[in-house]
């Protein structure tokens, strides 16, 4: 079987069907010359992203602000703010390291948070998000693996964890034996099509982690042990 | 809007190639959007409404600069928009922007929404205003060009 240059992209980019992706992946574990040619792929994507990543932790210059703020009906910051958009509120900073991102005021007034129609998520986590709930400590991602951003108990005493998986941020919980998703936010491809702004995902799930959680968010030795223990309470 | 800032400067440095340009494309962008507010339809995403009048404004004022006849030269020359702004620019200019900055306009705002922006081809083509298909072979070419220019083809 013959495979497109453009398909070879986009399976590497996650884009095909899933019929023509079973055939290509075929293809590919038979090829070592394909396989390269998609691990060129992903190391360019990866060099690309990470040589653009540092333009979103500076601030924005005041001018671009000013922009936003002095139109009319848009009073979502104002110069005052823009310029101390590095520092998040206390309640924020109880957050600790986790929050970063200079856009994280207006962006959680921004965010709108989806959760499942009903009130009632039943999405568990499988697959490569259910491995990194079950085995990832928070910021220790292997590139292209779903990132933890954090960790927590709720009320109830379960432990919930924030992640990121490319475009989705999302809250889930360890309910009997397997990982709940509480929370969701971005793209994923149930998700209704309402306004959502990939970039501010994350701040709207640490305000959500925020709201659920019982006490600060665990630190990496406790999340260590709680990994030890299987993530029972 | 305010949220998305970071994220429009990054597009507009990936499409200009350094950020004093990216900085002055954003503003346009921002004052467009604004003017333009009431066109945006409540539901759909803010993100790639803005992105798509980002990338209208920088064809629009490719343009120009070459209608100007300044230092823009015809991309199939290999020269791009922006190629040139890097001694104003805060970051200087790396491998990366330079190769950038050699691919045909169409094909940089594919690599860039897809590679680095992360938008889906489907999201990417709405806006460029194309055919999904014709993303993805823009979207190859643009990379087949950047792997030989960055020294990573085979």
């Amino acid at each position: 079987m013959t495979v497109t240059r453009e398909e070879l992209a986009a399976y590497a980019d996650g884009e095909l069907d899933p019929e023509r992706r079973v055939e290509v992946e075929a293809t590919v574990k038979a090829d070592p010359a394909l396989a390269a040619e998609i691990e060129r792929h992903r190391r360019l994507k990866d060099r690309l992203a990470s040589h653009f990543a540092p333009i979103l932790e500076q601030s924005v210059p005041d001018r671009l602000a000013a922009v936003v703020a002095e139109s009319s009906g848009a009073r979502v910051i104002d110069l005052a703010q823009a310029r101390q958009r590095r520092t998040p509120s206390a309640a924020l900073r109880r957050w600790g390291p986790w929050l970063a991102g200079p856009a994280l005021a207006a962006s959680l007034a921004l965010a709108l948070l989806w959760q499942a129609p009903g009130g009632a998520p039943s999405d568990r986590a499988t697959g490569a998000l259910a491995a990194a709930l079950d085995t990832q400590l928070a910021g220790d991602a292997p590139i292209g693996a779903p990132r933890i951003l954090l960790s927590f108990r709720d009320r109830a005493g379960a432990y919930c964890r924030a992640y990121r998986r490319g475009d989705e941020a999302g809250l889930a919980c360890r309910d009997g034996g397997s990982w709940r998703i509480r929370r969701r936010l971005g793209a994923g491809a149930d998700a209704p099509s309402e306004y959502r702004q990939a970039g501010s995902g994350e701040a709207a799930i640490f305000a959500a982690a925020q709201n659920m959680a019982a006490g600060p968010a665990l630190t990496p030795a406790e999340e260590a042990a709680a990994r030890a223990r299987d993530w029972t309470r | 809007m305010a949220a998305l800032l970071p994220r429009l400067r990054r597009f507009g440095a990936g499409l200009t190639g350094n950020l004093a340009d990216a900085d002055d494309l954003c503003q346009t962008t921002l004052e467009r959007a604004l003017a333009n507010r009431h066109r945006w339809q409540e539901g759909t995403r803010l993100d790639s409404w803005m992105y798509r009048i980002m990338r209208n404004v920088w064809i629009d004022e490719a343009r120009a600069r070459s209608r100007r006849g300044q230092t823009f030269v015809a991309e199939e020359a290999g020269l791009a928009v922006g190629a040139d702004g890097g001694q104003e620019a805060r970051v200087e200019l790396a491998d990366v922007d330079r190769a950038l900055a050699r691919l045909p306009g169409e094909q940089r705002e594919a690599v860039i929404l897809v590679m680095v922006e992360g938008y889906a081809y489907k999201e990417a083509a709405e806006i460029v205003g194309c055919p999904v298909g014709t993303l993805n072979s823009r979207l190859v070419r643009g990379r087949d060009a950047l792997l030989a220019l960055l020294g990573e083809a085979p």
